[in-house]
């Protein structure tokens, strides 16, 4: 390891919806993948199949499909132990590979009826809509929110279908994104002139800006240096905690890296082997 | 309709090797190193980190196409060393840190954690 940074992180703020922190003494490549992997290719859990029963709603089967998908479903706790339903051994869905959810509503009062997450059900309650975590607790470990709105019926209208939640990431679909925005920011004073304010003083200054003097707007020059200190701030979608977010990122990054190793130390040995 | 399906930019397929190493034939000590089924994520990580190394005299990337979903690495080294070794070096190196950073994080979630109880 003999050109490997030492970097050093501290956490400036964890909330349920997000965390601040800043990683310092690490290249911007690594930073930068570190928020890449972190959107496209942490796994979570969302609807991924869905079978209809019922459905004279005004929506098509295909729409409300879309719009149970995009719901997200808390996973901290089970997707580290699920299969991608396409490496696992059973037929289609199994407990190891899926978490099955049940929708029934009928609308039998003149007054419209709102369908939202919370009228899902789910098998497994560790996998639940974000806004159903936790309701029936004394001292719920996430804050009451909204319900998330389906689709609104009106009398005599139905809706009956059957859903699998699957694992999945960001790179095959958004909804498996478990960050609802990543903010990543270096340099705050512009010292590094990797952009080009035309007058400085007409742009507001960073929250991290270390400027004192209230009439300045931008520090001096200095062309030796180059990025060295990363500022994140992660919002989570619900799906995973946000310091989940990044623990299960930066471990996604790990896994690559050696899995690449290994590959990599195959192929150079399977070069020295005298051609057949 | 004819869209692509949304696996293929991470599903290494059975006739796929997911790295090749094709040495350069016109300029010793180069080649060109083929990742299947990566992006920038890690080929600018990469890149990055074989320039750390004195020994490397040339490191770059590109991804070929944004619907080939492999990454090509150019990699030229001084002649007591091989692109190839260059690039275990450079991956050890980056898992090293990768693994400090996670401890690190760890860390810093303790002591925020013990911040606020004490407030
Ligand atoms: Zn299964």
């Amino acid at each position: 390891m003999p050109y490997a940074n030492q970097p050093s992180i501290h956490i400036r703020e964890l909330s349920q919806e997000n965390v601040k922190f800043h990683i310092e003494d690490t290249d911007l490549s690594v930073a930068n993948s570190v928020r890449r992997i972190m959107i496209a290719e942490t796994p979570t859990m969302a609807i991924d199949w869905v079978q209809f029963e019922a459905n004279s709603t005004v929506l098509s089967d295909e729409f409300i499909a879309h719009r149970i998908g995009m719901i997200p479903l808390t996973s901290d706790d089970v997707v580290d132990g699920m299969k991608y339903t396409r490496e696992c051994e059973c037929e289609d869905f199994c407990r190891q590979c899926s978490v099955e959810f049940e929708l029934h509503v009928q609308c039998k009062d003149s007054e419209t009826y709102h369908v939202t997450s919370a009228n899902l059900r789910s098998s497994d309650a560790r996998v639940v809509p974000v806004t159903s975590k936790g309701q029936d607790d004394d001292a719920p470990e996430y804050d009451r929110q909204e319900d998330i709105l389906i689709i609104k019926l009106r009398k005599g209208q139905e809706l009956k279908l059957r859903a699998y939640a699957k694992k999945g990431f960001g790179k095959e679909h958004a909804k498996w994104n478990p960050t609802a925005g990543v903010a990543f920011e270096y340099d705050p004073d512009n010292s590094l002139r990797h952009t080009l304010y035309p007058k400085p003083e007409e742009w507001p200054k960073s929250e991290y800006s270390e400027l004192v003097e209230e009439d300045q707007h931008e520090a001096p020059y200095s062309y030796e240096n180059k990025p060295n200190k990363f500022y994140f701030n992660v919002e989570a979608s619900g799906a995973l905690k946000p310091e989940n977010i990044v623990l299960m990122g930066i471990a996604g990054l790990k896994k690559k890296l050696s899995d690449l190793l290994t590959q990599l130390t195959t192929e150079m040995h399977g070069e020295m082997l005298p051609a057949n | 309709m004819n869209a692509p399906a949304p696996f293929e930019s991470f599903i290494l397929f059975d006739e796929e090797k997911k790295i090749i190493i094709e040495p350069e034939t016109k300029v010793p000590n180069a080649a060109m190193i083929t990742i299947n089924k990566e992006d920038h994520t890690l080929g600018n990580m990469i890149r990055c980190q074989l320039l750390k190394d004195p020994h490397v005299l040339f490191s770059g990337y590109k991804q070929t196409h944004p619907l080939e979903h492999k990454i090509v690495i150019r990699v030229q080294t001084t002649p007591e060393y091989t692109p190839a070794e260059a690039m275990k070096t450079a991956l050890k190196d980056l898992l090293v840190e990768v693994r400090s950073m996670e401890h690190r994080f760890k860390e810093a979630l303790e002591d925020y954690k013990d911040t606020k109880k004490q407030e």
